[in-house]
């Protein structure tokens, strides 16, 4: 799908981060080693979305170019990632499953503000705040993947 | 194609809002017909003369109670109905996609720029204040007292459905006046579902009306003895000789708000990759329907040499054919389309005659907007694709009259001198915009162009709610404008007083 406008482009993360945070939500049921990381990854996806949600309805005005912003737009397609916890995989297992997804979140945030940061710059600001959150949350779950080893 | 969920489900029957209460008119019926889909998605009243005169009694008569309650009291039911909006923010905006057929990014754009105005009026108790001055003999103090003079009509265009009569309510109703609003007939929705939301809010009965209608409705607004001014956006032969003139004659205070012609100049500094982005919301945003579209593209050749100037021209030229050739057009609600049909089928055709004539004049079509192609299966009845001409001069008819459609004109300007006679041959002065990297051209264009909107390296120059939305020569008509403290000014009255105390 191509995601060409403030508004296709900003339902896409909203998408994302509303898929993610009820994957964290049921590996937080499924693994009570992981239980607490878990539990705050799903409410920061929460907290994302309302902010992402808050800086396009916020600053949305007819005269910023939120059609034209994007530029030839970004494929959905390059962003696909099952976010599904699979039934009796491993903690180890689920921790490598969920460092991949965070990755292509990653990108996902930070192609959509390289795109919009020279129109819309408060929503470009937005998703580099997501990008980053996104970094500190791999590291996390990278650390405790090498504890898990 | 995915489309975003339509809130219209049935055919809505407007009514007209009058006295706190939903009231059906006597008057005749027409169909509001979503331009994308040519369904009919609600049904309007073309109010008679005594419905004017109902809503304006059922204003004067709150206007006394309405006026003593204390500012900060009008303020809260601002605040309430901000929250309101707030709430109903994606309905009130997928409304607009429908009834105007401006993509959902605009609808919003327009929801929010609407909001920010209701926001900027619950400042109210601040910005209403007056002035002193102690001693201004012995033992003598004057001061400035701001009063809401009554009932305001507020007369409003197709082309921004929900945001325009916004220009003006909030801060007339925040002032102690109370207002009759006529939509427009072609796209009434959107001030039929903010009315409910203003009943919901708690406004006292009669303080905000809104009545249904055309051309009758107008006239019985213009001539009405007991409203005490016009605010009115909408074409320059109506502003100027029919709301301007007739207000003049009635004494009635005015805000007449009128058509364009905007420029944009393109220097040979400027950014090009983003001044193109910013040029396409200019001429196609709001499908070129907007009083700040941009509508003529002049390429400045300022310190080029023949040469240079030709190749500098092509570049900007082919930039600007193809990304406007790459625009999606469709139904607003599929979030991919970056372009909506025009209002109507009326509207299309006088664009298309405009392209005609563009042709017959001798302009070079470089992209013809005529050849439809679309994003999804829609009936082409109000669609057109975006259309560009070369070696347009002021002179031609497509460099010269108002558009209001998705046409640009291209022209030559060799020096930023050339190009500022350019701007100023043409009668209208709503805005005009330079793209450049020099704070010298920008500087010199902000202080030399007679328009009321400057925009530097900005494509739109849409006013926040907090500046005056402006106007020059044949795009305004009246002293003080819309929006923020002018219109503060506009809908009170400055009483001095002069005291002592013997």
């Amino acid at each position: 799908m191509l995601l060409n406008t403030a508004s296709a482009v900003i339902s896409f993360l909203i998408k994302l981060e509303e898929e993610t945070a009820k994957f964290y939500e049921e590996l937080s049921r499924k693994y009570p080693e992981g239980k607490e990381i878990f539990q705050s990854l799903s409410k920061e996806n929460e907290r994302n979305k309302s902010m992402i949600q808050r800086v396009y309805y916020g600053v949305i005005t007819d005269a910023l170019e939120a059609c034209f912003s994007f530029k030839e737009g970004m494929d959905s397609q390059k962003y696909v990632v099952k976010i599904e916890a699979v039934e009796g995989a491993s903690f180890v297992s689920i921790l490598k499953s969920a460092i991949e997804i965070e990755e292509i979140i990653k990108k996902a945030y930070i192609d959509a503000a390289e795109l919009s940061e020279g129109l819309m710059a408060d929503v470009s600001q937005a998703f580099r705040a997501v990008a980053r959150k996104r970094s500190d949350r791999i590291a996390k779950l990278a650390a405790i993947l090498s504890e898990g080893k | 194609m995915v489309l975003l969920e339509e809130p219209i489900k049935e055919v809505l029957t407007i009514k007209n809002y009058i006295g706190g209460e939903w009231v059906e008119s006597k008057g005749e019926i027409a169909d509001v017909i979503n331009p994308a889909t040519c369904k009919v998605i609600a049904r309007v009243p073309l109010s008679t003369e005594d419905e004017v005169d109902e809503a304006v009694e059922s204003a004067k008569k709150a206007f006394p109670e309405w006026r003593r309650t204390p500012p900060l009291a009008r303020a809260r039911y601002l605040f309430r109905l901000k929250e309101l909006l707030e709430e109903h923010f994606e309905e009130l905006s997928r409304i607009q996609t429908m009834e105007h057929g401006k993509t959902i990014d605009e609808s919003r754009g327009e929801t929010r720029r609407g909001i920010e105005n209701v926001e900027v009026a619950t400042g109210i108790p601040s910005l209403m204040m007056g002035y002193n001055l102690e001693d201004v003999a012995v033992g003598i103090d004057e001061y400035v007292i701001r009063q809401p003079l009554g009932v305001f009509g507020i007369i409003a265009p197709f082309n921004f459905p929900f945001m325009i009569p916004l220009w003006f309510a909030p801060y007339a109703v925040a002032t102690g006046n109370c207002v009759v609003i006529k939509p427009s007939s072609e796209v009434p929705i959107s001030q039929f579902k903010l009315a409910e939301l203003v009943e919901e809010a708690g406004f006292p009965p009669g303080v905000w009306n809104v009545v249904n209608g055309g051309r009758a409705v107008v006239s019985a607004m213009l001539t009405h003895p007991d409203i005490v001014g016009i605010c009115f956006v909408g074409s320059t032969p109506v502003a100027k000789d029919v709301i301007y003139r007739k207000c003049g004659e009635t004494g009635k205070r005015v805000i007449a708000q009128a058509g364009a012609k905007n420029f944009l100049l393109i220097m040979p500094d400027a950014d090009l990759e983003r001044t193109i982005a910013a040029c396409m919301t200019s001429f196609y945003g709001n499908t070129g329907q907007r009083c700040l579209s941009g509508a003529n593209l002049i390429i400045v050749g300022e310190g080029l040499n023949e040469h240079e100037y030709n190749a500098f021209y092509k570049k900007v030229v082919n930039a600007f054919v193809e990304s406007a050739s790459k625009i999606r057009v469709g139904y607003g609600l599929d979030e991919s389309v970056q372009m909506g049909p025009l209002r109507d089928k009326g509207k299309k055709e006088r664009v298309v005659k405009f392209i005609e004539k563009g042709i017959e004049e001798g302009a070079k079509l470089v992209l013809d907007g005529r050849n439809i192609k679309l994003v999804g299966d829609w009936p082409h009845d109000c669609f057109l694709n975006p259309s560009v001409f070369e070696e347009v001069t002021p002179d031609m008819t497509i460099g010269r009259e108002e558009i209001f459609g998705p046409v640009a004109s291209i022209m030559r300007a060799r020096s930023f001198d050339e190009a500022i006679e350019m701007i100023h041959s043409n009668p209208y002065g709503n805005a005009a915009s330079i793209f450049t990297s020099s704070g010298k051209w920008a500087r010199e264009f902000q202080y030399r162009v007679q328009c009321g909107n400057i925009g530097i390296n900005i494509g739109i120059v849409a006013p926040m709610a907090f500046f005056p939305f402006s106007g020059m020569k044949n795009s305004f008509f009246g002293v003080l404008h819309g929006q923020g403290q002018e219109a503060i000014r506009f809908f009170t009255e400055s009483k001095v007083v002069i005291q002592r105390w013997f």
